[in-house]
């Protein structure tokens, strides 16, 4: 048996999924009212209730997006040397024969997407609630329509960004999301300022 | 096919009013005298036809008073019918009626925003609610309840040329809503400029909506396509990521 760490808690998992499931279905039916497609509709039982449905979503989608706030905000605005160096070897997604440096829990994309994500999800939530419950005001009707829709572009072109990233592209990465261990070397590998905190407060 | 709306022959009757909740059965709503021949003051759910009531006092004519129908205008281009994300809720009859169907309406609101006349009104079920052209008269070859009851031809119904020549010979120069978002299925002829009528000078979309049509929807699925599409070119020509290739010699 290898060695494992365990990378994300269990709540975290579950939160994870709450989130994504919500996020692809509010996708989804988004995009059937956008252009009005029946046969999405159809899936959803009706565009009434498929309105109804994309609300509740929007809810636990809404709860689900605050309780990250604890778990990843507070890395994914900490940025260092190394971040920069990230950036410019583009995490070593363009060339496999660049050095990436050392990066910590999550690194510099993940955190960018995590700042986005919070950013347009507060974004996409708050105008949300207000098409939903103050529709009988016609200017925040039409603001929160826009706004609505901008974020929405984040979602459709960042989260299958993420979602290839996560899989295909990093082959292993999506077990911190299913189980939520990944072996110990693995994580040396690909996580060498986390695994040395670990380190150092083992010794400690 | 249209309507032609002449304030000046309109004699304030408000025959078109009662034959409109005639014909489509909606109830009298209680409403109050404040002091005009307005009345009720604004459009309702069960109200898709008002005349509304202005005095126009000047020098040469200091009893001027007009009487305006304000109504659906049946916009070529409708804004409602842009905005509206429920297949059906608005739809288009073969005579230009921008008609609608309370069944697939989802209460959003998004055609009252979108309205460039501030027409749409919704019931207390929560659905949309207005002038529909009688398209179920017009599509029997009736004219809608408020033309065919106007005694003065204030509201008069058939062929938007037709109107167009009548206006013309009745001796109004410029017909309003003939070119306005797409051509109005509700034109008025007017001696004075729109605004003495109470109309915009110049109808529009609000601009957010004309936005978002022409340029994030396109981007919503080119977004979407593009990133699949780029995701997918990354994975054969890059491939994905490899442990041993984090050696640099």
């Amino acid at each position: 048996m290898e060695n494992m760490i365990r990378k994300e808690s269990g709540f975290g998992i579950f939160n994870h999924w709450i989130l994504a499931i919500s996020c692809i279905l509010l996708a989804v039916s988004g995009y059937g009212f956008l252009f009005k497609i029946e046969a999405i509709g159809a899936v959803f039982g009706g565009f009434p209730t498929m309105k109804t449905i994309h609300n509740w979503l929007g809810v636990a989608f809404s709860v689900s997006l605050f309780l990250t706030l604890f778990m990843y905000l507070k890395e994914a605005l900490t940025f260092d040397a190394d971040d920069a160096r990230w950036i410019a070897c583009a995490g070593g997604y363009l060339s496999h024969k660049v050095k990436i440096p050392p990066m910590g829990k999550i690194n510099t994309g993940q955190k960018f997407y995590y700042i986005g994500l919070v950013v347009f999800g507060i974004g996409i939530a708050i105008t949300g609630f207000l098409i939903w419950l103050f529709p009988e005001n016609k200017q925040w009707l039409t603001l929160s329509h826009l706004i609505h829709n901008i974020c929405f572009l984040f979602f459709v072109v960042m989260v299958p960004v993420h979602i290839y990233l996560s899989t295909l592209a990093n082959p292993g990465t999506l077990r911190i999301m299913i189980s939520g261990n990944i072996p110990y070397e693995w994580a040396k590998k690909k996580y060498p300022k986390w695994i040395a905190e670990v380190e150092h407060s083992h010794k400690a | 096919m249209g309507l032609l709306i002449t304030p000046e022959a309109c004699i304030g009757c408000r025959g078109c009013q009662v034959a409109c909740k005639s014909w489509n059965q909606l109830p009298a709503e209680k409403s109050t005298n404040y002091g005009t021949y307005e009345n009720p003051k604004d459009l309702t759910p069960a109200l898709f036809n008002k005349i509304r009531y202005m005095e126009v006092p000047s020098e040469k004519d200091p009893m001027r008073w007009l009487f305006v129908s304000q109504r659906c205008m049946h916009c070529e281009d409708a804004g409602c019918m842009k905005i509206c994300p429920a297949p059906g809720a608005y739809y288009r009859t073969k005579e230009g009626a921008v008609a609608i169907n309370k069944d697939k309406c989802i209460g959003c609101r998004l055609c009252s925003a979108a309205c460039p006349f501030n027409i749409p009104r919704y019931d207390d079920k929560g659905k949309i609610s207005k002038c529909h052209l009688c398209f179920d008269r017009i599509g029997n070859n009736m004219a809608p309840a408020c033309a065919k009851t106007c005694p003065t031809e204030a509201i008069k119904y058939g062929p938007r040329e037709e109107l167009m020549a009548f206006a013309k010979k009745k001796g109004y120069e410029k017909v309003y809503g003939q070119a306005d978002l797409g051509g109005l299925g509700a034109l008025y002829a007017f001696r004075d400029a729109p605004k003495v009528y109470g109309m915009n000078e110049k109808p529009e979309i609000p601009e957010s909506v004309v936005f978002w049509h022409n340029v994030l929807k396109p981007l919503s699925y080119i977004g979407l396509g593009g990133v699949v599409a780029a995701s997918l070119l990354h994975y054969i020509a890059i491939g994905p990521h490899k442990d041993k290739d984090e050696e640099v010699k």
